[in-house]
C-alpha cells in the first residue's frame, strides 16, 4: 500500500490541502456565480409568471369591458327605437287630435253660423211680419179715410 | 481484490520503472512520472506543480465567477445567458433526476463546482506553456526537467480528494434523507442470508468508489497526456492536433462522468431498500 502510495504521490497533507481547495472553490462559487444567478433566475421566473397572470387578468377584463360595452350598445340602440317608436305614436296621435280638435271647431262655427242664419231669418220674418201689419192697418185706415 | 491490488502494485512498479527509466535518460527520453513533482517544501507541505496548477484553476474560476456574478442584470447579456443556460439546465436535470427540489438545490453547488474544477483543469491542460516552462535541475543523472505547471487531473491526490468530497456527500446525503438505522440497513442487514450477502457486496461497492472514481479520472486524464506527449515526441506538427481535440472531448465527458456519477449515487443512497 505505500509503495503505491509513493508512485502515486499520495501524501496526506496534499490530499487535505486540495480538498480544501476544492472546498474553498466551492463556496467561491456559490458566493459570486450560483447564488446570484439562481436569485436572478428565481426573479425572473417570479416576473414572467406575474406577467402571464397580468395579462390573464388583463384579457379577463377586457372580455370583462367588451361585454359591458355590447350591453350597454344593445341598450342604448333599445331605447333609441323606443324613443322613436314612441315619437312617431305621439306624432300620429298628434295629428289626429289635431284633425278632429279641427273638425269638431268647423262643425261649432258652422252650426253657429247655421244658429245665427237661422235667427236673422227669423227676425226678418218677424220684422216683415210687423211691417206688413203696420202696413194693412194704414191701409186700413186709408180705406176707412176714404170710406168717410 | 486482493488481486486488484497486486495488480495495481505491478502496474505501479512497471511505471516506477518506467519513471526511473526516463529519469536517468532525461535529456533524450521522454519524462514521465505518474507522481507530480515537487518543486519545494512550505512550512513542511510539499508544493507540487499540480498544486500550483489546481491553484491556476481556482483563480481562474473565481475571476470569471467574480465577473460574471457581478453583473447580473435582469435582462441578460450573452455571457451570463450562457451561464444562466448552463445552471438552469444543470438545476432542472438534478431536481429530475433526485425527484426533489430542494435536495437538488442543495447539492447544486457541489456538482456544478466537480464539473467546473474538473473541467477547467482538464481544458486547460491544453494551454500552451503548461509543461514547458520548468526547474532545471543538475543531479547526478544529468539535467532533471521538472515543469511548473502539471495538469491537475494527473495528479491522484486531486482525483481522490475530489473523489473523498463525493463519497462523504454520498453517505451524509443518505443518512440525513433515510435516517442512519435505515440507511445502515443497505449495506448491514440480517433479514435473511442473501439479504446478508447482499449488503456486503453493496458495502464493498461503496467503499470501492473511492477507488473508481479518482483513477478513472486520474488514468483517462493521465493517459491522455501521455499519449500526446508521446505523439508529440513521434511527429511534432498537425498529427496530434485530432489527438488534442479528442482530449479535450475527453476531458468535457469525464468532468460530466465524475458530477453526474456523484449525482446518481446520491440519488442510489436516498432511495430506501425496497421491502420484499
Amino acid at each position: 500500500m505505500e509503495e503505491i502510495a509513493s508512485v502515486f504521490g499520495l501524501n496526506w497533507k496534499l490530499l487535505l490541502i486540495q480538498a480544501v481547495n476544492f472546498g474553498v472553490l466551492l463556496l467561491v462559487l456559490r458566493y459570486f456565480l450560483y447564488t446570484p444567478v439562481l436569485k436572478m433566475l428565481d426573479e425572473r421566473r417570479e416576473k414572467v409568471e406575474k406577467g402571464v397572470k397580468d395579462a390573464e387578468a388583463a384579457g379577463v377584463r377586457i372580455q370583462e369591458i367588451e361585454d359591458e360595452r355590447d350591453g350597454v350598445l344593445k341598450e342604448a340602440s333599445n331605447e333609441a327605437s323606443n324613443i322613436l317608436s314612441n315619437s312617431k305614436e305621439r306624432s300620429v296621435e298628434q295629428a289626429s287630435q289635431i284633425t278632429t280638435d279641427a273638425n269638431a271647431q268647423a262643425e261649432t262655427i258652422l252650426e253657429s253660423a247655421n244658429l245665427r242664419s237661422q235667427e236673422l231669418k227669423e227676425q226678418a220674418l218677424r220684422e216683415s211680419k210687423e211691417e206688413i201689419g203696420k202696413a194693412a192697418i194704414l191701409a186700413a185706415e186709408v180705406i176707412l179715410r176714404d170710406k168717410k | 481484490m486482493e488481486d486488484g491490488i497486486t495488480a495495481i502494485e505491478h502496474g505501479a512498479d512497471a511505471a516506477a520503472a518506467v519513471a526511473e527509466a526516463a529519469g536517468a535518460h532525461a535529456d533524450s527520453g521522454i519524462h514521465i512520472a505518474l507522481a507530480a513533482e515537487q518543486l519545494g517544501v512550505f512550512f513542511g507541505i510539499p508544493i507540487t506543480n499540480t498544486l500550483i496548477t489546481s491553484w491556476a484553476v481556482i483563480l481562474i474560476l473565481f475571476v470569471i465567477a467574480f465577473f460574471v456574478g457581478r453583473s447580473i442584470k435582469m435582462i441578460p447579456g450573452r455571457v451570463q445567458t450562457l451561464f444562466e443556460t448552463m445552471i438552469s439546465f444543470i438545476l432542472d436535470y438534478m431536481t429530475e433526476v433526485l425527484e426533489d427540489a430542494k435536495l437538488a438545490r442543495k447539492l447544486f453547488p457541489l456538482i456544478t463546482t466537480l464539473f467546473l474544477f474538473i473541467f477547467a483543469s482538464n481544458i486547460l491542460e491544453f494551454t500552451p506553456g503548461i509543461g514547458s516552462f520548468g526547474l532545471i535541475e543538475h543531479t547526478a543523472l544529468g539535467e532533471v526537467f521538472t515543469p511548473i505547471l502539471r495538469s491537475v487531473n494527473t495528479d491522484l491526490n486531486v482525483t481522490l480528494a475530489l473523489a473523498i468530497i463525493a463519497f462523504v456527500t454520498i453517505e451524509v446525503v443518505g443518512v440525513a434523507t433515510l435516517g442512519f438505522v435505515k440507511y445502515t440497513k443497505k449495506f448491514i442487514n440480517f433479514s435473511s442470508p442473501l439479504a446478508f450477502l447482499v449488503g456486503i457486496i453493496e458495502l464493498f461497492s461503496e467503499v470501492a468508489r473511492l477507488i473508481s472514481f479518482s483513477f478513472r479520472l486520474f488514468g483517462n486524464i493521465f493517459a491522455g497526456e501521455v499519449l500526446i506527449l508521446v505523439i508529440v515526441s513521434f511527429v511534432p506538427y498537425f498529427i496530434p492536433v485530432p489527438m488534442m481535440l479528442f482530449e479535450v472531448f475527453v476531458g468535457l465527458i469525464q468532468a460530466a462522468i465524475f458530477a453526474l456519477l456523484t449525482l446518481f449515487f446520491v440519488k442510489m443512497a436516498i432511495t430506501p431498500v425496497p421491502e420484499h
